[in-house]
C-alpha cells in the first residue's frame, strides 16, 4: 500500500496563511514546529512535513477506513534533507511509514509506504493541468493541488 | 442557538475555502467539508481557527479530529458554548 501527496507551492501561498496565530501548533507536534522555525525556508518546511503526513494519513484512512483530522497525531521523524530530496519517517497510530519527497521551486511531493522495499520501487508521474479527473494506466495512489496531478505506481 | 442559526453562522466561514460553490449553496447537517465542499484539508485549521473566533470558544485538538463535517462541527460548537 502507496500514499502520495503534492502541494503546489503557488497555490499553498496564495491559499494558506500558515504564519496565522495558532494555525501551526494544530497541525504541527513542538518538534516538527522547531524545524520550521529554525530552517532558513520556513514555507518549505511547512509543506514537507504536510505532505509527509498527508501520505501516511492516506494509506492509514484506506486500510481502516476512518477518517479524523489530527494532523499533530502524524508524527514526522528522522528527517534528512540532501539537496533537493529528503527521507524520513511517519509514525500514527503506531503504524511506521517510511516517506521520501522531492522539493522542486514549484512543487514539494512525497511518497510513503509501510515498507522500505516497496517505497524504492515507486513510480512517479507529476504532470501539470487542471483536469484533476485526468487517469494513465491504474495509478495505486493519486493526488492533485493547484496546478500539479501526481500519481504513483507500486 | 438553533441548528438552523449555526448553519447560518458557519456558512460564511466556510464560504472563504469551499472550492464546490453548488454544494456550498445547498449546505446542510450532512455536507462533509472535505468531500462535498471540496476544502483544502490545509484549509480546514482555517475553518478551525474562523470559527473559534466567530464563537468565543477553544477547539481542542480531540475535538478537532472529529470537525469533518457540519453536524458534528454543530455538536463541537454547541458543547462548548454550553460549557461557558
Amino acid at each position: 500500500m502507496i500514499g502520495n501527496d503534492i502541494v503546489d507551492l503557488e497555490q499553498a501561498e496564495r491559499d494558506s496563511n500558515w504564519k496565522r496565530p495558532g494555525y501551526l501548533s494544530k497541525l504541527f507536534t513542538s518538534e516538527e514546529q522547531f524545524l520550521i522555525s529554525s530552517n532558513i525556508q520556513p514555507d518549505c518546511m511547512v509543506w514537507l512535513l504536510w505532505t509527509m503526513k498527508e501520505s501516511a494519513y492516506k494509506i492509514d484512512s484506506r486500510i481502516s477506513k476512518l477518517r479524523e483530522f489530527a494532523p499533530a497525531k502524524l508524527v514526522c521523524n528522522n528527517l534528512i534533507i540532501h539537496d533537493n530530496t529528503a527521507t524520513g519517517n511517519v509514525t500514527y497510530n503506531d503504524q511506521l511509514y517510511f516517506t521520501k519527497s522531492v522539493i522542486e521551486e514549484s512543487y514539494i511531493h512525497t511518497i510513503a509506504s509501510i515498507t522500505l522495499e516497496e517505497l524504492e520501487v515507486i513510480k512517479i508521474q507529476i504532470i501539470e493541468t487542471k483536469e484533476h479527473s485526468l487517469r494513465f494506466g491504474n495509478p495505486d495512489s493519486v493526488s492533485h493541488h493547484g496546478k500539479f496531478l501526481a500519481f504513483v505506481y507500486a | 442557538m438553533s441548528n438552523e442559526e449555526l448553519i447560518i453562522k458557519l456558512k460564511p466561514i466556510v464560504a472563504n475555502y469551499a472550492q464546490d460553490k453548488l454544494a456550498l449553496e445547498q449546505i446542510n447537517l450532512d455536507t462533509d467539508f472535505i468531500k462535498d465542499l471540496k476544502i483544502n484539508s490545509a484549509n480546514l485549521v482555517d475553518v478551525i481557527l474562523d470559527v473559534e473566533e466567530e464563537f468565543d470558544i477553544v477547539i481542542d485538538n480531540e475535538s478537532m479530529e472529529r470537525m469533518l463535517n457540519v453536524q458534528s462541527a454543530i455538536e463541537i460548537i454547541e458543547a462548548k458554548l454550553a460549557r461557558k
